[in-house]
């Protein structure tokens, strides 16, 4: 894998288990990128309106967040991003409407980080 | 009554009425003239005669004559007013089958008023043909003499005045008299009976048909327990028949312990009249000819009959029932395991991938050859298989949606081998193919699992050496793909819960691999079936409606 690609990247990982967040956030400081953290969505929009991102890692379900909402919203606000979604539970339903907002790089949890990072450089 | 007056022939002689009376007064005031012209002449030949002595014999004569003619009028009044009072009709015809006489039995009978009918054919009182064919009859009668009717009576029809035909019963005496032979007709009218009995008939034949059709077999007992009836319905359902049960004990259409207990219920039934099924109906058990029982329910009712104490079942075969019962409970069941799991795979799944994730980073970071990182190794290994099992039981509860397309089964198979060659567990095993079957339309991905599951069943069963034979097959428009292991097979009462999802005779599985199979199996419409053939090993067929071929658009000749 090229991991150059991600040097330098800046991405904002929303997700409210602490043990996933950690382990991204440490993945990614290590193969060079600049993370920033949300525990929500509320979080998450707080960074994005002050901050560009050249990536976000969003988790499906959040607790002030209901289903593809957050999504939605990143998208407007950061049209250029790349965005991955991550769900412990993801229907074809779901995968099929996130693709109807241009998302299209998904995570099944549990995954390898090494997956993750293979999804941001493509 | 009227037949006795009708066949006696001094009564039917005397049935004309007063015109007859009249002539036979008559005849005795002839008899007195001849008498006392007689004893006139005898006067003038023995002169030693008074004729005081005549004139008292004839006074004698005369008181006779007049006590005779008041006898007769007393008689014939008797008679006359039997004759009115007689419910039944009562007609009177010459030979030339001309109305003398018509009682009122007979005005009620036909509508007719007598005065309206004397002197007239007694063919009026007869529909077509014979109204027509009478006079011939009588003709025929006084030539050859041989009676049809006369002397025996039958059932004929009568025509009213109104024009309405109705039965009727005839009885015909014939009476000679002033040297005329007539014709006395006796009438009773038949067109209640005939009511009645047609009313029976169709009645019976009701019944008989509701019976014969009924969907619900119908079984009638005697009071101790022999089988008098046994409806159509009742020979499909105990695949007995109606003759082979008659007299026979309806306890044989039992199991056991009900089977040996029935005979004990009728008598406690006589002795108490404690009802405990009768007049309420609940659900049995039945046993058919072949020894295979079903659950049915069976109403009872009593009846008496002839003084005699009869039971009548109805039973309705409950199999169906049961079975769809079965069905929906399982479909509940397994719609609230799919939100069960649907919440489960989420609240287990997002730690474990935390755990996982954080796992990986740490380990990482331990010394790659020391023992700690193999642990962070072996931890990883436990998460995957806990979040295997995890996808394995929403495989199941949540079966996804097949997106058919058109699949090579063969190939199919053969990818599906090969993929397990992979696998150093199942490396001494070989997967033999034969035969060949059409395409199905279907989700590749998902007979994938199906296929993945049986083959590590049977590989499992031969302790992961040996063959599995894989067999295709054509059957009418379906495609049959057979995998037959040589292990030890399935003892019977495992085999009934084989497809019960986490039932598992493994001391490692989850017990899912086969009920997912069928989940998935009946996603393509397809069934799955397991038999344990008496040469040993197994065999799981699957059976999948072969593809139909897909219309696209009008074929004709190239266009050049």
């Amino acid at each position: 894998m090229d991991g150059s690609r991600l040097e330098s990247l800046r991405v904002l990982v929303v997700e409210d288990e602490l043990l996933i967040r950690w382990s991204i956030a440490e993945t990614l400081s290590n193969a060079g990128c600049y993370v920033t953290e949300a525990g929500d969505a509320a979080g998450a929009l707080r960074a994005a309106a002050v901050e560009h991102f050249d990536a976000v890692v969003l988790d499906y379900r959040l607790p002030d967040s209901d289903d593809l909402k957050l999504l939605e919203t990143i998208r407007a606000q950061l049209p250029g991003s790349t965005i991955v979604l991550m769900s412990a539970f993801g229907t074809p339903e779901i995968v099929q409407r996130a693709e109807a907002l241009g998302v299209n790089r998904f995570l099944d949890k549990p995954f390898e980080m090494e997956a993750l990072k293979e999804l941001l450089a493509a | 009554m009227s037949r006795a007056i009708a066949d006696d022939p001094i009564a039917t002689g005397r049935v004309g009425g007063i015109r007859y009376v009249l002539p036979a007064l008559a005849i005795v005031n002839l008899i007195v003239v001849l008498a006392i012209a007689r004893l006139a002449a005898g006067d003038s030949r023995r002169q030693s005669q008074s004729a005081d002595d005549l004139q008292a014999k004839k006074r004698q004569l005369e008181q006779q004559v007049a006590s005779h003619a008041d006898e007769l009028r007393d008689s014939h009044e008797r008679l006359r007013s039997v004759i009115e009072s007689a419910v039944d009709g009562i007609v009177v015809i010459d030979s030339k089958g001309h109305i003398e006489a018509f009682n009122r039995g007979a005005e009620r009978l036909f509508g007719y008023p007598a005065l309206e009918v004397i002197g007239r054919n007694v063919s009026i009182l007869m529909p077509s043909p014979y109204h027509e064919e009478h006079d011939g009859y009588i003709a025929g009668y006084l030539t050859s003499g041989t009676p049809h009717i006369i002397g025996i009576g039958r059932e004929v029809t009568g025509r009213r005045r109104d024009g309405t035909s109705f039965p009727l019963h005839l009885s015909v005496g014939e009476m000679v008299i002033g040297g005329e032979r007539k014709f006395t007709g006796v009438l009773h009218d038949l067109s209640d009976r005939v009511n009645l009995e047609k009313q029976l008939r169709s009645s019976e034949a009701r019944w008989r048909a509701i019976i014969e059709s009924a969907v619900d077999a119908i079984i009638v007992i005697d009071a101790h327990g022999r089988v008098e009836a046994f409806n159509p319905a009742a020979e499909r359902l105990f695949g007995y028949r109606e003759g082979e049960m008659r007299g026979q004990n309806v306890n044989m259409l039992m199991p056991s312990p009900y089977h040996e207990e029935h005979d004990h219920y009728l008598a406690r039934y006589h002795a108490t009249h404690v009802k405990k099924i009768i007049g309420i109906g609940r659900e049995v058990i039945g046993r058919r000819k072949d020894g295979s029982t079903f659950p049915v329910h069976l109403s009872v009712g009593e009846m008496v009959l002839d003084g005699e104490t009869r039971f009548t079942g109805i039973l309705h075969d409950l199999t169906e029932r049961t079975r769809i019962e079965a069905q929906l409970r399982e479909q509940a069941a397994l719609a609230r395991l799919g939100e069960m799991a649907a919440v489960l795979a989420h609240e287990v799944k997002n730690p474990l991938a935390g755990i996982r994730g954080a796992i990986q980073i740490i380990g990482g970071r331990l010394p790659r050859d020391g023992k700690d990182a193999l642990i962070t190794q072996e931890i990883i290994s436990r998460i995957d298989a806990l979040n295997g099992l995890m996808k394995d039981l929403l495989l199941f509860a949540r079966p996804p949606q097949p997106k058919p397309m058109t699949v090579d089964l063969s190939a199919l198979v053969r990818a599906t081998a090969d993929l397990l060659d992979a696998d150093p567990a199942l490396k001494s095993i070989h997967v033999e193919m034969d035969g060949s079957a059409p395409a199905v339309r279907a989700d590749p991905d998902l007979l994938k699992i199906v296929f993945v599951n049986l083959l590590v069943n049977g590989a499992h069963a031969m302790d992961g050496h040996g063959t599995i034979r894989v067999s295709l097959s054509a059957h009418d428009s379906t495609a049959e793909v057979t995998f037959a292991d040589s292990g030890p097979g399935i003892p019977e009462d495992v085999r009934a819960r084989i497809f019960t999802p986490f039932f598992t005779t493994k001391s490692r599985g989850s017990g899912l691999g086969l009920p997912t199979a069928k989940r998935l199996v009946e996603a393509h419409n397809g069934t799955i079936s397991v038999a344990c053939p008496p040469g040993g090993g197994t065999r799981v067929s699957v059976r999948l409606p072969a593809a139909v071929p897909v219309y696209s658009g009008p074929s004709g000749p190239p266009l050049s």
